[in-house]
C-alpha cells in the first residue's frame, strides 16, 4: 500500500505541476501568482537537496573516519574543512547581517578553494590536445573528411591561420557559420522531442527511471 | 480577445498535436507491432559489465555536473541516466561485478539511491547493495578531481558517461582512455556531444539517450512514445521542407504560421 | 616495438604545449585579428542607438575565476560599452565565486565604474541558485528571488531598483556562460517575453550559441577569447583577450601539426604493415 501511495503522490505532483505551468504559459501573458509559487518551491527544494548533499557527505565521510578506514585522514580534512567553512560563514552572516563577511571564510575561500577550482579548469586544453592526436586519424574517408574540415576550423579560430593563408578562415567560417549549424539544429530539434518524449511517458507514469525503478 | 497567448499558438498546436501522436501509439493503436533499431551502445553494456567481470575491476557510472533536475534542458538528461543506471546496476548485480556511482547532483542522490536499491532487490541481492557505492562530490571541479582520482586508484575497466555534460566530458573521457576502459557515453548538450565521441568507443546521440531505457526494455508503452515521437520528426519535416520550398519562392506563410 | 609517430606518449605533447604557450606571452607576435559578424552584432547591440540612458541591462556572470580568460574580457567590454551610453547595469551570477569574478570586473573596468555609482548606475546582486526555475522566477519577480542585493541592501533602498521588479524594466540581458545559462535566459526570458540577449561564451558553446544568434534568438554572440579579443578591438581598448590571441594561435597550430604527425605516423605504420 505504500509503495502504491508513493507512486502515485509522485503521478499527482508532477501532473498538477506541469497543468499549472502549462496553463500559465499558454493562457496567461503575463506570470500568475498561483505559478510563481511552483517556481519559489522549485528554488527551496533545490537548494534543501544542497544541505541534503552536505547531511550525506558528512555521513558516509564519518563513517570512514569512524571505522579507520583506507586514506581516512583525508576524510577528516574534509569533514574539519566543512565544520570551518560552515562555522566561519555563519559567524559572518550572524555578526554582520551580510553573506559571508568573515575574514577566515574569505581567506580559505579565495586564496584555497577558488584557485583549486581554478587549475582544474586548464586541464581541459591539454586533454583535448591529446584527445585530438588520438582521435582525428583518417582511418576512412569520413574520418578524412572530418579531419580535414577540424583543421580547418581550428585555424580559422586563431589569428595565424589567416596570417597563414586567407583561405583558412574562409572555409573554416563557412563550417562554424553553414556548415555545422545545420547539424546542431537537427540535434537540438530531435533532442527536445526526446525530452518531450521522455516528459509524456514520466506524467503517464511508463518511465522507471523518473519513479526509482517504483514499477513492479 | 485570444485565448492562447499570441506568439504561443503554433507552439500550443503542435505540443497538443504531439501529445496526441504519442498517446495515440502509445495506448490506442494495440494492434501494431513497434520495432526499434537497436541502439550499439546499449548492447555494449552487457559487453562492458562482461569486460569488468572478467578484469576483476569495478564499472563507473556518473551523470556528469548536469545542472538541476529542475532545469528543463538538463534534468531530463539526467532521469535518463538513472532509467540507464538501473539496467547497468542490475547486470552488475547479476555479474557480481562492483558498480562505482558518483553523482555530483545532490537533488539527484536520493533517485540514485532508490535506483540501485531496487535494483539490487530484483535481482534477489539486496545484501550486496552499499550505499557506500554512491559517492557525492559537489562543484565541477571538485568532482573532477575525485573522478580522475578514482580512475587511477581502481582503474574501471567500463566507464559510462551519461547525462548532461559541460567540460568535464573531455576530462573525464579522455582519463578514461589513459586508462584504458572500454567507455559507452551519451549526452543530448550539443557542445560535448563531440568531445564524448571522440573519447567513448559507443555513444548515445540526443533522443538516443532517452530511448535507451525503451531499448532495453521492449515496453509497448515506451516503444509506442518513441513512434510518436518519429511521426512528429516526419511531420515536422515536411513542415520545414515545406516553409523551405515556399520560402525559396517567396512566400512565406508557413514561416508566419510558425511564428503564430 | 620502437618509437612510432602515432603513438606518442601524450605527456610529451602536454610539455611540448606548457613551454609553447608560455612564449607568446614573453614575445608577443601580433597576428591580425578579424572581427567576425556575431561579434560585431553584440557590440552594435549595446551600443550608440541600441541603448538609451537609463536602460537597464541584465549581465549574468555564468563563469567562475577558471573561465575568466574567456569570458571575463567580453564582459568588461559589454560593461564599459553600457556605462558608457548611461545604462544601468544589473550584475548577478550562479557561480559560489560569484563575488571574486565582480571585484575582478571592477579591477578591469576601473576607471568606468569608479566614475560610476553604486545603487545608481550599477547594483551587484550577488549569487543566485536554483536553475532555471530561479531565472525564470527572476522574470516575473526579482524581488522573490534577491529581496536584497549582495550587500544585504534591501532592493527598495536601492535608487535604481526601485523601479525594477520584472522583464518588463530590463532592456536587455547579456549572459557570459561556461553552462547554458544563457539558454535559460534564452527559454525564461527571451522567448515569452521578446526581451533581447545575447551570450558571451566559452568556445565550446559556439556550436550551440551561433545558431541561435542565426536564428535571431541572440542579438549577438562572443565567442571565447577570440570573441573577447574582437570586442577588445570593438572599443579600442585592447586588454586581456588580445594578449592572449598568440597563445590561442599557438595552441591551435600545434593540435594541427600534432594530428598531421599521428596521421603521417599512422600511414608509415600501414606502409609497414603492407
Amino acid at each position: 500500500m505504500s509503495q502504491m501511495l508513493k507512486r502515485e503522490v509522485v503521478y499527482a505532483i508532477t501532473g498538477i505541476v506541469t497543468v499549472i505551468m502549462f496553463l500559465e504559459y499558454f493562457f496567461f501573458p503575463e506570470s500568475q501568482a498561483w505559478a510563481e509559487i511552483i517556481r519559489t518551491w522549485s528554488v527551496i527544494i533545490y537548494n534543501i537537496s544542497l544541505g541534503l548533499g552536505a547531511v550525506r557527505l558528512t555521513m558516509a565521510h564519518s563513517m570512514n573516519v569512524q571505522r579507520r578506514r583506507e586514506n581516512w585522514a583525508f576524510s577528516g580534512v574534509l569533514l574539519a574543512g566543512l565544520a570551518i567553512m560552515l562555522l566561519t560563514g555563519l559567524a559572518g552572516y550572524f555578526m554582520t547581517g551580510q553573506q559571508t563577511n568573515n575574514a577566515i571564510y574569505n581567506w580559505l575561500f579565495n586564496w584555497v578553494y577558488t584557485p583549486l577550482g581554478a587549475t582544474l579548469y586548464p586541464i581541459t586544453g591539454f586533454y583535448i590536445f591529446s584527445a585530438a592526436y588520438r582521435a582525428f586519424r583518417a582511418r576512412n574517408i569520413d574520418a578524412a573528411l572530418m579531419l580535414i574540415a577540424g583543421c580547418f576550423v581550428i585555424l580559422s579560430n586563431a589569428p595565424v591561420g589567416e596570417a597563414l593563408w586567407i583561405g583558412f578562415a574562409t572555409v573554416g567560417e563557412w563550417f562554424r557559420f553553414t556548415g555545422q549549424v545545420p547539424g546542431m539544429r537537427t540535434f537540438a530539434l530531435v533532442g527536445t522531442l526526446g525530452m518531450i518524449a521522455y516528459g509524456f511517458r514520466a506524467l503517464l507514469g511508463k518511465e522507471r527511471g523518473f519513479y526509482a525503478g517504483g514499477e513492479e | 480577445m485570444a485565448i492562447i497567448v499570441t506568439g504561443r499558438l503554433m507552439t500550443f498546436i503542435l505540443m497538443v498535436l504531439t501529445f496526441i501522436v504519442m498517446y495515440y501509439y502509445m495506448a490506442i493503436n494495440k494492434e501494431e507491432e513497434y520495432n526499434i533499431r537497436t541502439l550499439p551502445a546499449m548492447t555494449a553494456i552487457p559487453e562492458a559489465v562482461g569486460r569488468a567481470a572478467e578484469m576483476g575491476q569495478p564499472v563507473f557510472w556518473t551523470p556528469g555536473i548536469s545542472g538541476s533536475l529542475n532545469d528543463s534542458t538538463q534534468g531530463p538528461q539526467v532521469l535518463a541516466a538513472i532509467s540507464l543506471l538501473e539496467y547497468l546496476t542490475e547486470e552488475c548485480a547479476k555479474a557480481g561485478v562492483e558498480l562505482a556511482a558518483y553523482c555530483p547532483l545532490p537533488d539527484a542522490m536520493p533517485l540514485v539511491e532508490e535506483t540501485m536499491r531496487t535494483a539490487y532487490l530484483r535481482q534477489g541481492k539486496p545484501e550486496e547493495f552499499n550505499v557506500e557505492q554512491i559517492v557525492f562530490i559537489s562543484g565541477q571541479s571538485a568532482y573532477l578531481s575525485g573522478v580522475l582520482g578514482y580512475f587511477q586508484r581502481a582503474k574501471p575497466a567500463s566507464n559510462i558517461l551519461v547525462g548532461g555534460f559541460y567540460y568535464e566530458a573531455v576530462v573525464i573521457g579522455e582519463a578514461g582512455n589513459t586508462i584504458g576502459a572500454m567507455q559507452i557515453g551519451g549526452t543530448n548538450n550539443t557542445h560535448q556531444m563531440p568531445f564524448l565521441v571522440a573519447t567513448c568507443d559507443y555513444m548515445l546521440l540526443a533522443e538516443e539517450l532517452f530511448a535507451a531505457g525503451a531499448s532495453i526494455s521492449r515496453n509497448r508503452d515506451e516503444l509506442g512514445s518513441i513512434k510518436g515521437e518519429d511521426i512528429m520528426k516526419l511531420i515536422l519535416a515536411a513542415i520545414i521542407g515545406v516553409g523551405f520550398l515556399l520560402g525559396a519562392a517567396g512566400i512565406t506563410i508557413v514561416a508566419d504560421a510558425l511564428g503564430w | 616495438m620502437g618509437f612510432s609517430l602515432a603513438n606518442i606518449d601524450r605527456r610529451v605533447f602536454y610539455w611540448i604545449l606548457f613551454i609553447a604557450l608560455m612564449v607568446p606571452f614573453l614575445n608577443p607576435i601580433g597576428f591580425p585579428i578579424k572581427i567576425a559578424e556575431n561579434t560585431r552584432d553584440l557590440y552594435e547591440g549595446i551600443t550608440e542607438d541600441s541603448v538609451e540612458p537609463g536602460d537597464v541591462w541584465v549581465i549574468n556572470f555564468g563563469y567562475g575565476v577558471s573561465a575568466w580568460p574567456e569570458c571575463h574580457p567580453g564582459v568588461t567590454v559589454c560593461a564599459k560599452a553600457l556605462l558608457r551610453e548611461g545604462a544601468h547595469v544589473i550584475l548577478m551570477g550562479p557561480h559560489t565565486d560569484v563575488e571574486l569574478t565582480y571585484k575582478h570586473l571592477l579591477d578591469t573596468a576601473k576607471e568606468d565604474f569608479d566614475a560610476a555609482t553604486y545603487g545608481e548606475d550599477y547594483v551587484f546582486l550577488g549569487y543566485i541558485t536554483g536553475g532555471e526555475s530561479a531565472i525564470a522566477q527572476l522574470a516575473s519577480n526579482m524581488r522573490s528571488v534577491y529581496p536584497t542585493d549582495h550587500f544585504a541592501t534591501q532592493l527598495d533602498d536601492i535608487p535604481m531598483m526601485q523601479d525594477v521588479n520584472t522583464w518588463h524594466d530590463v532592456s536587455g540581458v547579456l549572459s557570459s556562460d561556461t553552462g547554458d545559462w544563457g539558454g535559460y535566459f534564452l527559454t525564461q526570458w527571451q522567448e515569452p517575453y521578446g526581451v533581447p540577449m545575447a551570450q558571451i561564451g566559452i568556445a565550446m558553446l559556439g556550436s550551440t550559441g551561433i545558431p541561435r544568434w542565426l536564428a535571431g534568438n541572440y542579438f549577438g554572440m562572443s565567442v571565447g577569447s577570440r570573441g573577447g579579443a574582437e570586442l577588445e578591438m570593438l572599443i579600442g581598448e585592447p586588454g586581456d583577450a588580445i594578449i592572449a590571441m598568440d597563445s590561442i594561435s599557438v595552441s591551435h597550430l600545434l593540435i594541427v601539426i600534432a594530428v598531421i604527425v599521428a596521421n603521417v605516423g599512422l600511414l608509415l605504420e600501414r606502409g609497414r604493415r603492407s
